[in-house]
């Protein structure tokens, strides 16, 4: 299991969808799965099984990808179904906000 | 780190709203007489700095576009020129820079060029933002240009001004102001006078006594007062609960990751459950973070995470829920209940 409560990622998933403008619809299986539908490709998340590294599984027309975080997911179904979407990685200052102490 | 750091403090506003006028004000007075300034105009013609009474050598026009889109590398470039002037005994020993933008200028990018640039990172320090409104033309300009808007809400301080030619600050506009940044005190220009020192410490650390305010440069504000309809808005999420390194590190990361440019700025001081008696202060505009900063203790007795947001188009829900979650799967992985390694970036 995930550890991470289904009410809680599924919400996290409805408002991430909300936040990024994509069309998309997501429910609780009764299986445990996240299923997002009405949207641009039908995608399914599923806990990883134990013996994987994996936490998640993303499944997108039969395709697997695994994801070791909810972060990992977020990024795969962003990826999906934003096509303009491009990923902007942390740039850290070589600044400190203040002298060290 | 050097312990001769200078604060760089942006200011900012739109076309006419009085940066120039407060700016010559400012220097007039004692306690910005060891001020270096950057100009940035924007035309084939500058004026501006026709207009600034300062030590020429400390005086510098930058008339090439506008600081936010085409010459960031000229802006850490000059201050780079700028320091070794100092050094050399070239200009006058000045203990204060401020920028002053041109009109049009998105100030997060010139924010960014001042967090990021290596040459330079050692010997600045980032000062306050400081955001002039004209009260006659507020309004309307605010509800016209989306730079306006962003203007105000990445600012520390707001400065209303023209409030002679208005009769008073107008309660729309004071409405308006809110709604883009809730946080920032608002003060009055009166033809270009104002406490200097109210305006530019603004920032979170101050070189001359060497000293950090969080609470000041937090300047939170839990309750919303962003219309419903307003692009940009600020908030603040508030935790009582300690957060585990990971989650931070895991949090910073998706938002950079996915509100890139409409985070436009965020800032906060965060209890780690790792480091309980030294919480940990984050800054972060657009996709670009300071690495945090742990302080030596609290400010106060509250020890819970205050973290304020400024944002477009980013809901307060996703934010969150996004860290509610992440924080969920990181104590899952922590707590030894999963088999599963820590998550990290996939």
């Amino acid at each position: 299991m995930s550890g991470v409560p289904g009410d809680l990622t599924c919400e996290l998933l409805a408002q991430s969808l909300a936040a990024w403008r994509v069309a998309g619809r997501v429910e609780c299986a009764s299986d445990g799965a996240l299923v997002i539908g009405e949207s641009r490709k039908d995608i399914r998340i599923d806990p990883a099984p134990t013996h994987l590294m994996f936490r998640w599984m993303v499944t997108v027309d039969g395709r697997k990808r695994g994801a070791v975080s909810l972060v990992g997911v977020l990024r795969q179904v962003r990826e999906v179904l934003d096509p303009g979407y491009t990923a902007n990685r942390v740039r850290v200052t070589v600044a400190p906000l203040v002298p060290s102490q | 780190m050097s312990d001769d750091l200078i604060p760089v403090s942006v200011l900012t506003g739109f076309l006419g709203s009085g940066k120039t006028t407060m700016l010559r004000h400012l220097l007039g007075q004692p306690e910005f007489s060891r001020t270096a300034v950057i100009i940035n105009e924007f035309g084939e013609i500058g004026l501006d700095h026709e207009l600034i009474e300062a030590s020429e050598d400390s005086l510098i026009e930058l008339q090439t576009g506008c600081l936010c889109c085409k010459i960031r590398t000229d802006l850490a470039q000059t201050l780079q020129d700028l320091l070794q002037r100092r050094d050399d005994g070239r200009c006058m020993p000045f203990d204060r820079i401020v920028i002053e933008t041109s009109g049009l200028a998105d100030p997060a990018p010139i924010l960014q060029t001042l967090m990021t640039d290596a040459n330079i990172a050692g010997r600045l320090v980032l000062g306050g933002v400081v955001t002039t409104v004209d009260a006659v033309n507020g309004v309307s300009t605010i509800v016209r240009e989306g730079v306006s808007q962003k203007q105000i809400a990445v600012a520390d301080r707001i400065i209303l001004t023209k409030l002679d030619l208005a009769g008073s600050a107008k309660p729309a506009l004071l409405r308006r102001l809110k709604e883009f940044n809730a946080g920032a005190p608002v003060l009055v220009a009166d033809h270009g006078r104002i406490d200097p020192l109210i305006v530019f410490n603004a920032g979170l650390y101050d070189p001359q006594t060497k000293s950090t305010d969080v609470i000041s440069w937090l300047a939170e504000e839990t309750h919303g007062h962003a219309r419903h309809d307003a692009d940009i808005k600020t908030y603040a999420i508030v935790r009582e609960e300690s957060i585990r390194a990971a989650t931070l590190t895991l949090f910073l990361e998706a938002l950079a990751e996915h509100c890139g440019a409409d985070l436009l700025r965020l800032k906060g001081i965060v209890n780690i459950v790792e480091s309980p008696d030294r919480p940990t202060v984050i800054h972060g505009v657009q996709h670009v973070f300071h690495a945090p900063a742990w302080l030596d203790r609290w400010p106060s007795d509250d020890r819970s995470s205050r973290i304020v947001f400024i944002t477009r188009r980013i809901p307060q829900r996703w934010v969150e829920v996004l860290l509610e979650a992440i924080a969920a799967e990181v104590a899952d992985v922590s707590d030894g209940h999963s088999s599963k390694t820590h998550p990290v970036r996939n």
